[in-house]
């Protein structure tokens, strides 16, 4: 019995350790971020890094200053809600059908787009944009990151229509529903918890989506990722600032999941049958 | 409430056929049972008349409409399912209440008619839960409340009381039987359970690889089954079979020659056919005395459940069953002599089961 309750103990702290190791591992960038955001630029850089100094707002003021930052930061609310409204609009619907018809290739196709790499993408679009005029334009920024959300949206949801008993959806059938209202009567309030969790991830993946708003957007469309990268500079690269917008940019994805943390928890079809 | 006509209905997946050449008629208002061994498709025929399987070839009637391209939505039947199938996120009132909704029946009626089913079958305190917070009796009432409240052309219930325990099941099946007196509508039940379909049923359908093997009432099914098959699916415990052939005057066990007393009509029906296989139910072997009068045989294993004991001995190399009067206080080594009772035993072709005339 002794024996037992020492194995037990030692695998908890073997959990408790590895648990730590991998939330150093994962929180440390984000760590070194946010500090570095808060301090003076002469130190931002500084090596070995500083772990006490005086805070100072300086890089945030300094962002402010010189960038219209809330102009980017609308732009990438903009384009982000956009594409994962469309990802949405779209992939809900396409993942109940892959579901109900059990015909998966769409769902595959749409993931192998997703797993091309965004260069693949770039030059077709670019030409294509700029010749019907759309360069620069929120349509162009939103379409494209759609081929960011919509394989997420598809693939999130696909095992949780899986997972809704087929039979409730005969019941639904004979009760005299048609195959749509079944996705918005019946489905979809099943899947709740997972359309939560897709529409974070599309969020979270379009918000720091990089490389399409750098070639498809202008001036005034440019999102927050891409008008980050303005300070790195070819002379010299304004860490402390760059930081600051770093941590400004991981802000809303963050809040985002706070927000909605309820919806991740699922188990919403307990009791759907037998039991 | 309408009857229910299936004409030279055929079903295949792909090359693998399910339901061959199959012609049924269930007659407005009645209780039929679709009884048969996992696999005989008797699911599958209870799909078709919902909707929920097309039809490969063939015919299928819902009253005078032919319904063969009409959506289940159409059709205006109800389903209990085998797992209940309630929509999870809906309160026990909304699941009722659905499909009125869906036909947009006024709202008062729609009160009136969930709190009637409701009241029906005593799950009124429970309208407001949802159904994870039911027991499973409690669900399958919700199952048949969703599907009363529709007043539908027909029921259909899929072995709706297979996940209740025995106890439960045995409550909900007399339910059942009073709700069909009650309401009158044109009821098709599926279940494996030979019991169930015994006594619930106006009609039983037998099936086997998706062919009827006997469409009549539980007692004819019982008392005069179609063939050998039949005859041991219904009945629990099963009919005892033994090879016989008619040797000089009279009927004898194919392997060991014992001699066997049959009534008039069975040895007459013997002599005709030289050979064939005697079916004689559990209940229906009586005890004698007169060694002369019957079989002797050795008991194996004594089961008694009370109301009567079941007795297991060998006998022409196979098991066979008796049920015996617990009187009788039957042991284990116990020799007891076995006379088949008259007019009660059946005579099957060996080679392909069916009743020799």
């Amino acid at each position: 019995m002794n024996g037992a309750a020492n194995t037990d103990r030692w695998i908890r702290w073997l959990n408790t350790v590895q648990l730590v190791i991998a939330g150093v591992l994962i929180m440390a960038p984000t760590v070194w971020m946010v500090l570095s955001s808060f301090k003076p630029s002469f130190e931002v850089t500084a090596y070995p890094p500083t772990l006490v100094f005086s805070p100072t707002l300086e890089n945030y003021a300094e962002l402010t200053r010189t960038t219209p930052f809330l102009s980017y930061a609308l732009n990438s609310l903009i384009v982000t809600v956009g594409s994962t409204a469309l990802g949405l609009l779209f992939g809900i619907p396409a993942a109940f059908a892959v579901s109900w018809t059990r015909i998966t290739w769409p769902a595959i196709l749409t993931l192998a787009a997703r797993m091309a790499p965004g260069t693949l993408f770039l030059l077709p679009w670019y030409v294509m944009f700029r010749q019907i005029g759309m360069i620069g334009s929120y349509t162009a920024l939103i379409l494209s990151h759609a081929v960011i959300t919509l394989p997420i949206v598809i693939w999130v949801l696909l095992p949780s229509f899986d997972a809704i008993p087929r039979s409730v959806f005969e019941a639904a059938q004979v009760d005299g529903c048609s195959v749509t209202r079944i996705l918005w009567r019946i489905a979809m309030p099943l899947v709740a918890s997972g359309i939560a969790v897709s529409a974070i991830l599309a969020f979270v993946f379009s918000w720091n989506y990089f490389l399409f708003a750098l070639v498809l957007s202008n001036g005034d469309t440019k999102t927050l990722i891409a008008a980050a990268f303005n300070f790195i500079g070819e002379g010299s690269t304004q860490w402390g600032a760059l930081m600051a917008a770093a941590t400004l940019i991981a802000l809303p994805p963050l809040v985002l999941a706070a927000l909605v943390q309820r919806w991740l928890v699922s188990g919403l079809t307990l009791g759907a049958v037998k039991g | 409430m309408a009857s229910i006509s299936i004409r030279n209905l055929t079903k295949r997946y792909g090359n693998f056929t399910v339901i061959p050449d199959l012609n049924l008629e269930i007659a407005d208002h009645e209780f039929v049972v679709f009884v048969g061994p996992s696999g005989c498709g008797k699911s599958t025929l209870l799909r078709i008349i919902a909707g929920l399987e097309p039809i490969s070839s063939g015919d299928l009637y819902i009253g005078d409409t032919r319904v063969n391209g009409v959506q289940a939505a159409q059709r205006d039947i109800a389903m209990v399912f085998q797992d209940y199938a309630l929509y999870p996120h809906m309160r026990v009132y909304d699941n009722m209440s659905f499909a009125l909704e869906l036909r947009g029946t006024p709202k008062a009626e729609i009160d009136a008619r969930v709190r009637h089913a409701a009241a029906l079958l005593h799950i009124e305190p429970y309208l407001d839960r949802k159904p994870k917070e039911l027991s499973g009796g409690q669900r399958q009432r919700v199952a048949m409340g969703r599907a009363i409240v529709r007043n539908p052309k027909a029921f259909l219930f899929d072995e709706p009381l297979s996940n209740l325990d025995a106890k439960l099941r045995g409550q909900v099946r007399a339910e059942i039987k009073a709700l069909s007196q009650e309401l009158k509508t044109t009821m098709v039940f599926v279940t494996h359970d030979q019991i169930e379909a015994m006594t619930m049923a106006d009609r039983i359908v037998v099936l086997q690889s998706g062919t009827i093997q006997q469409y009549d009432t539980p007692e004819a099914v019982y008392e005069r089954p179609a063939n050998q098959f039949v005859a041991g699916f219904i009945g629990s415990p099963a009919m005892n079979f033994f090879p016989v052939e008619w040797r000089g005057e009279g009927a004898i066990l194919s392997q060991g020659g014992t001699a066997v007393p049959l009534d008039g009509d069975t040895a007459g029906r013997l002599r005709q056919a030289g050979s064939a296989v005697l079916g004689v139910r559990p209940e229906h072997f009586a005890v004698t005395a007169d060694a002369a009068d019957g079989i002797a045989v050795n008991i194996r294993l004594v089961e008694p459940l009370g109301s009567d004991t079941l007795i297991h001995f060998d006998l022409a190399g196979g098991s066979a069953i008796a049920r015996v009067d617990p009187a009788l206080r039957p042991k284990v080594g116990d020799r007891i002599i076995l006379r088949p009772q008259s007019g009660k035993t059946h005579l099957f072709d060996a080679a392909n089961g069916q009743v020799v005339q």
